[in-house]
């Protein structure tokens, strides 16, 4: 019985409609700071992103702590009401939808949390976990969820008499496939991946990237990957964002940014990845400074603090993000 | 251990067959199990291994900083002579922060987020040296300085909340040098970094070690950094070292089937091709009910009877050819009756990796 391949298939849309298309994403945060709360200030935490997430692709995004990512993400799927811009999801934009309107699309894409200890309900068994989400949707009855929930573990590489034990009965790597089995209760089509694997063990993440692997090609799922680890993103993503200060600063197919990076933060982002082979001891430095708050983000171009080629241009306009040939962006006046 | 061979001088700490184990209601969690190993003036010696291995255990009885119910059973670790299981306690606080010093993870919690940093650095110098506030004062700023924190003088009264992730760790770095150790112990120092900012920490630990020729013991689960930054590693599991040897030769000929599966667990940047990770299957042994045998046997792919029944020893360069100066396995198919399995203990696979 394969009740989870039954998925309500996409409609047959032509294949280049992407699934998601984000037009001048904004998250903007009110914060009050100083001792007494007085100042308010702006929080710009996602500025103005344009992305489109194709059907089935493994988009990857990148970028240090802080510079949107998550933000973006929660946005993307309507935990946060963005405060400007356009989320169309299978051609609806669903940015302004009340809560009852986004019901049918909330079924449709699911997130997997970095950590795998905090994110699932301790008191809850792992059946009880997976199936909630079924439940919450009035999806079938007590003994079929039961029997989706059986289904959905041995697809993650678990087993049925894990059903009745509790998460902290399990390692981390056996907490992240019960959260993977929770996010695919409910058939989505888009799975964001926020940081899936780095509270995990080197050995382990290896087998949850492969299981992320499979159950894609078996579930045609379209992945949002988020992570830190520079080398896993290049394995696993069709296309990678580079993030720096709630913008998007160069997008490309996974080789092309890899091996001609155009921006200069991306080249200096790829620099630093400690590289495990001893004989490539002593690379060169990678980047000075730090990233500067997001509320009080550079004029121009807000990565002119810490590039090598800024200029007074830099710091006059921002630089849009513009098409360098082959899909590939990047938004640096200097960019060639 | 003939790990000797490359080394000259005396090791500035020797630990010997370390055993540590914590007490509960639930039994006895066996968290370290007769770890052996020498750290050398200059070096950095790294520890990798799989989460709950037994790293941090390691460490924290050598610095005896373990909990209530922590117990170091058996072995010693001789500092300078000392050795450190046995000091009294005044000694060791004494030594600790002044000769040794040490680094954690996430420096919000290690830090007093009700005192500047400033406050905080010049009580840590003052706890170890006759000096004036004045006096500890200039010294904090030279830190600063060492550690490239823009504008020290000013930044000594911010709070830590007021410094990011990567200046916080800075700070740590300052403090645990602010005494001139001899060692220092950082365990994941660079974990909740940016790999921008990682590389800008792990540049600062690599100059001010040869600068200064402290050693240094860094823990860390990223084998890029392992690669990078260290001279020497142990490979743990289970609370054991599993292999040990010069970094380049254990990344170019692994002959442990754990540091195998390790260095193949992570993605080949160098191949185009998008290849499939080979993971070790399974998941690490619950340190309650430690496997009697190898304790890698569940997962090993190589397993034979006798991993299930016996611990295998730690065989050196000396009792097979395949292990070079220095390396050292702990696996039963380096026995002189162990049937060949090519890339673990045959000869000819030398270098065919
Ligand atoms: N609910 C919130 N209220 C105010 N500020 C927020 C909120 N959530 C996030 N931020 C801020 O927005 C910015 C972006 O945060 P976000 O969590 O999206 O970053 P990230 O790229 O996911 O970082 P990390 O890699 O550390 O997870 C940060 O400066 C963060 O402090
Ligand atoms: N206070 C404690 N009480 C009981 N068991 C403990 C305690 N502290 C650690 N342990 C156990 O000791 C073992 C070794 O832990 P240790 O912290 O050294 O692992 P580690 O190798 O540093 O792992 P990680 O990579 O996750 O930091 C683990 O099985 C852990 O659960
Ligand atoms: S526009 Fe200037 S500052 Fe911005 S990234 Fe390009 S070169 Fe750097
Ligand atoms: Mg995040
Ligand atoms: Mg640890």
């Amino acid at each position: 019985m394969n009740e989870i391949a039954k998925t309500d298939t996409p409609k047959a849309e032509p294949a280049a409609t992407p699934l998601v298309t984000l037009k001048g994403l904004e998250k903007h945060f009110d914060v009050t700071s100083g001792l007494l709360g007085r100042h308010k200030q702006v929080l710009k935490a996602v500025d103005g992103i344009d992305l489109e997430i194709r059907r089935g692709e493994t988009l990857g995004l990148v970028g240090e702590s802080g510079c949107g990512k998550s933000t973006l993400a929660r946005a993307l799927i309507r935990l946060y009401r963005p405060t400007g811009g356009r989320i169309e999801f299978d051609g609806t934009d669903i940015a302004g939808l009340d809560r009852q309107a986004l019901i049918p699309y909330r079924r449709r894409m699911q997130m997997i949390f970095q950590d795998p200890y905090a994110s699932l309900n301790g008191r809850m068994s792992v059946r009880d976990l997976i199936a909630e989400p079924l439940e919450i949707n009035r999806i079938g009855t007590e003994k079929s969820r039961t029997e989706r929930v059986h289904d959905l573990l041995t697809r993650v590489g678990l087993n049925q008499s894990h059903a009745t034990r509790f998460p902290h009965e399990f390692s981390g790597g056996q907490r992240q496939r019960i959260g993977i089995a929770r996010a695919l209760a409910l058939e989505p089509e888009l799975v964001i991946c926020d940081e899936p694997i780095s509270a995990l063990d080197v050995s382990i993440q290896a087998q949850v990237v492969n299981m992320l692997e499979d159950l894609q090609e078996e579930f045609k799922l379209t992945y949002l990957f988020i992570t830190h680890d520079l080398s896993m993103v290049r394995h696993i993503s069709d296309r990678i964002g580079v993030m720096y200060l709630g913008k998007l600063v160069e997008l490309a197919d996974r080789d092309a940014l890899y091996e001609g990076p155009k921006h200069p933060y991306t080249q200096a982002l790829l620099k630093s990845i400690p590289v495990p082979d001893p004989k490539r001891k002593g690379a060169d430095e990678g980047m000075r400074g730090e990233i500067p708050s997001p509320m009080d983000i550079p004029s121009g171009c807000r990565f002119r603090t810490r590039c090598p080629l800024a200029t007074d241009k830099c710091a006059a306009e921002e630089p849009p993000l513009k098409e360098m040939g082959g899909g590939h962006l990047a938004a640096c006046h200097y960019a060639e | 251990m003939t790990i000797t061979a490359a080394h000259t001088s005396e090791p500035i700490l020797s630990v010997k067959n370390l055993s540590t184990s914590f007490f509960s209601d639930r039994g006895e969690v066996k968290a370290v199990r007769g770890v052996s190993f020498d750290v050398y003036p200059g070096e950095i010696l790294g520890i990798v291994g799989e989460s709950g291995s037994g790293k941090s255990i390691t460490c924290m009885s050598v610095l005896r900083l373990l909990k209530a119910n922590g117990r170091v059973l058996d072995g010693s670790a001789v500092f300078e002579g000392k050795d450190l299981t046995t000091l009294p306690s005044r000694q060791m606080r004494a030594l600790r922060g002044n000769d040794i010093s040490m680094i954690f993870q996430d420096p919000m919690t290690s830090l007093n987020p009700t005192l500047t940093v400033g406050e905080q650095i010049i009580e840590t110098i003052r706890a170890h040296r006759q000096v004036s506030r004045a006096d500890a004062a200039k010294r904090a700023i030279e830190l600063f300085d060492l550690v490239k924190i823009p504008s020290p003088s000013k930044r000594l009264k911010s709070y830590p909340h007021e410094f990011s992730g990567g200046m916080r760790q800075r700070v740590m770095i300052a403090m645990a040098l602010s005494c001139d150790p001899k060692l220092l112990v950082a365990d994941e120092p660079t974990t909740a970094l940016d790999v921008t900012i990682q590389r800008q920490v792990l540049q600062l630990l690599k100059e001010l070690q040869s600068r200064l020729g402290m050693a240094v013991i860094l823990i860390t689960h990223d084998l890029g950094v392992i690669a990078e930054v260290t001279d020497r590693i142990l490979v743990m599991y289970g609370g054991m070292v599993m292999e040990t040897g010069r970094v380049a030769d254990l990344f170019e000929s692994p002959r442990h089937p754990y540091t195998q599966g390790l260095l193949k667990s992570i993605p080949d940047l160098s191949s185009g091709e998008h290849q499939r990770l080979s993971p070790i299957p399974g998941s690490p042994p619950d340190m309650l009910h430690p496997p009697a045998g190898c304790p890698f046997a569940p997962r090993c792919t190589h397993a034979m009877g006798i991993c299930t029944e016996a611990v295998p020893q730690l065989y050196c360069a000396g009792d097979t050819p395949v292990l070079r100066a220095g390396q050292a396995a702990r696996c039963w198919l380096h026995h002189a009756d162990a049937p060949e399995v090519p890339e673990v203990n045959a000869r000819e696979h030398e270098g065919a990796a």
